[in-house]
């Protein structure tokens, strides 16, 4: 009996506690241990405590520094021990050798949890840093989760809790969690998600994973309900066993897509020295997560845009689409991108192709699918006709459109007005949003650039413009047509393939 | 009953400080896993040859079988279609003088007929622990490379992924006139190997290349164990 408790490394049985994820990630009274008074601290707990003010968090937070004094008008309690009453979570930005102590006192204070910024711990290698990180283990089991240490802590929107140095990441929730041992990866991701449109639930970088890692909070977000979609950058694991049981319980529930850094020789070196855990080997980590029944990604745009499609599409396989656009050559390459990924862009029937046909300007469009808009100043109006259209055909089951918006530049010129004056974006995107609403099909929109540079600033503009214009609306947007089908094609691996149904009784 | 047979063989090549086992001893290690493998006769001395001509019938192989000796092919050490007596006399006889006094006899094999040859294997990762192998065999896996592998142990599913996932899977199909695989044997295969790997820790690595498959079914023709001795 004693041996099975031993071998329970669940969240929060290994300790002997329940573990209450609802007070680390929503917080009502937070503290900030090792807050310098002085404004012009460049230290981690005064950027976080600025951070957090910014993101407007609603609880109370109580600033701690050995030195007393004042920030903001906020009076800084000397001690842990002299905050009134109990807290919810704590976030310690003090010496590593200090940290232990602060940590022990949070647990008192009844902190659910706590996210240890400092480094200095097992990450530099040396006997004492390994010594801190044991005796922050110690502590955590006696009643206190911890994240980190050497983390940039947690991001919950609905909260206003934020990673380091994140003053102006979004308040607004979503389905997607992301969970990194890298500080660095989950703040990038966190700013990339916001232009991309992907929302989060919760966004954790658990650094050296000393207590809660990537088991323990794939264990919690596998039943979190405000969470549809994990990702996760991983470098090392702890325990081969205990990961594979998690994921795969946890992707038997909801898409986890994953992207395993240091598999490359070069890589499994740099992971050594950055988290001081193994790479391992690239096959065995590309056949362990299919047979875990999670969907592997290889680069972090990837990662981001599969995010992105998994939150916002249908819970469903694509096997066939349609793709409306303007230009030949870009039908002709989406048909071979779509292929290479086992997508079919299946031929409209004839009276389809008449009807479509009607609404296209003549000669030049092709009514065939992929439909080729023949200009790409078609009015959104007729786009939504051909859109409506297209998705009477059975065997689409879902549809890009490829706005070529940047072509807007000459007529903005000819004009002598601000391209964004000219372009119809708002008009396309709820054109988009009302096919969708109305065909039950869902459309993706690509918003390619091919005029990027310096002289064309108002044109990147005016696509970001145009992007959020879709994003507002829930509708998938990406740069490139390639991206498109890539993403779409991760979300038909992970409901499409066999594993899923088959892990989900299993 | 299946690792009672087995561990007997281990622990005793164990006991020898042994890192490898012989071909012979790792086949009946597969065979105790119900892993179909070819049928053999090890023997030592030239008079026992005779004795096993009546068993194992020509054509035949025949190979020299030592713990001690790896890569057979470049050392002269397989003669593959021996059709009569006086070939098979011929062979062992060079097959001895091949062994140069290492310990070991000669493996008297049937000769399994097949054009299609894949690989299966065990390796202990040091994450996730024993993990099986399958994907194409003899050249072509040093050449393609096709290979994938599960964690034991395995689902039937899980094995039945594996064929998916190679490049050639359509070898398995029926291809050229030859049968289908019999994937079911395939897949019970695979499994057996992760066990035998989560049985025996001391077992740090499988080979069975090349499993042939005969018309429908898989055979393993040739078997590598590699151990780990306690220090």
């Amino acid at each position: 009996m004693l041996q099975k408790t031993k071998k329970m490394t669940d969240a929060g049985k290994a300790h002997g506690f329940k573990t209450d994820f609802e007070r680390i990630f929503h917080p009502k009274r937070i503290a900030i241990v090792g807050v310098s008074a002085d404004e012009s601290s460049g230290g981690f707990g005064a950027g976080m405590y600025r951070a957090i003010s910014a993101m407007g968090f609603e609880g109370e937070i109580f600033l701690v520094n050995p030195k007393g004094g004042m920030i903001s008008g906020l009076n800084i309690f000397r001690r842990i021990e002299d905050i009134p009453e109990q807290i919810d979570f704590a976030i310690i930005a003090v010496t590593a050798r200090l940290v232990p102590e602060a940590l022990e006192a949070c647990r008192k204070k009844g902190a659910a949890g706590a996210e240890i910024l400092s480094s200095g711990f097992s990450e530099l290698g040396t006997k004492e840093g390994r010594q801190l990180d044991l005796q922050l283990k110690e502590i955590a089991a006696r009643g206190i989760r911890v994240v980190g240490p050497n983390c940039f802590g947690i991001y919950c929107p609905k909260s206003g809790l934020t990673m380091l140095p994140g003053p102006d990441l979004s308040r607004i929730s979503g389905p997607v969690a992301f969970l990194a041992q890298s500080g660095g990866m989950a703040i990038d991701f966190a700013h990339a998600a916001r232009w991309m449109g992907i929302r989060f639930s919760k966004v954790v970088s658990f650094g050296n994973g000393t207590d809660l890692r990537e088991t323990d909070l794939l264990h919690y977000l596998k039943d979190d309900p405000e969470t549809q979609v994990i990702s996760m950058y991983i470098e090392g694991i702890n325990d081969g066993d205990t990961f594979f049981r998690e994921i795969k319980a946890a992707a038997g529930k909801k898409p986890v897509i994953v992207l395993k850094g240091g598999l490359s020789q070069a890589g499994a070196r740099s992971v050594a020295s950055h988290t001081s855990s193994m790479g391992g080997s690239r096959v065995i980590w590309q056949s362990v997560l299919k047979q875990a029944g999670a969907l592997q990604v290889h680069n972090k745009d990837e990662l981001a845009q599969a995010s992105m499609a998994f939150a916002l599409l249908p819970q469903r396989a694509f096997k066939s689409i349609s793709i409306v656009g303007g230009g030949g050559a870009i039908g002709v390459t989406a048909c071979d991108i779509a292929e290479t990924y086992g997508i079919g862009v299946p031929p409209f029937s004839d009276d389809l192709q008449a009807r479509i046909g009607d609404h296209l300007p003549r000669p030049g469009s092709s009514a065939l699918n992929p439909v080729d808009v023949a200009n790409p100043f078609v009015a959104p109006p007729i786009l939504k006709e051909v859109l409506l259209a297209a998705a009477e055909d059975e065997q689409v089951e879902l549809q890009i459109i490829v706005s070529l918006l940047f072509h807007y530049g000459t007529i903005a010129r000819m004009f002598n007005k601000p391209i964004a004056e000219v372009v119809p974006f708002r008009e396309l995107a709820e054109a988009v949003r009302d096919v969708v609403d109305r065909t039950g099909k869902p459309v993706v929109a690509v918003l390619p650039n091919a005029k990027r540079g310096l002289g064309n600033m108002e044109i990147t503009q005016m696509i970001a413009m145009a992007r959020q214009e879709y994003i507002d609306r829930d509708i998938p947007v990406f740069d490139e047509l390639h991206d498109a089908i890539r993403a779409i094609a991760n979300v038909n691996i992970y409901y499409g393939g066999r594993n899923h149904e088959n892990r989900q009784s299993g | 009953m299946k690792t009672d047979k087995a561990a007997k063989i281990i622990s005793s090549a164990l006991r020898k400080k042994r890192t490898n086992l012989s071909e012979y001893e790792a086949k009946k290690v597969l065979a105790a896993y119900d892993i179909p493998v070819t049928r053999e006769i090890l023997i030592k001395e030239k008079m026992d040859l005779d004795k096993a001509l009546e068993k194992i019938s020509f054509p035949l192989v025949m190979k020299g079988c030592s713990a001690e000796v790896a890569h057979k092919t470049e050392k002269g050490l397989i003669h593959v279609d021996i059709r009569t007596v006086k070939e098979a006399k011929k062979a062992f006889t060079e097959i001895m003088a091949g062994l140069a006094g290492f310990e070991g006899g000669v493996l008297v094999q049937e000769m399994i007929k097949g054009r299609r040859e894949l690989v299966m294997g065990l390796t202990r990762d040091p994450q996730f622990g024993p993990c099986v192998m399958f994907g194409l065999g003899g050249i072509f896996t040093e050449i393609l490379r096709d290979v994938t592998f599960r964690r034991a142990p395995l689902e039937m599913q899980d094995a039945r992924d594996m064929m998916q996932d190679i490049k050639g899977r359509k070898i398995l199909d029926a291809v050229r006139g030859m049968e289908a695989a019999d994937t079911d044997l395939l897949a019970r295969m695979l499994i057996n190997l992760g066990q035998i790997g989560l049985d025996f820790e001391s077992i740090m690595e499988i080979d069975l290349n090349p499993v042939i498959l005969a018309g429908a079914k898989p055979v393993v023709v040739d078997a590598l164990v590699v151990m780990k001795t306690e220090n």
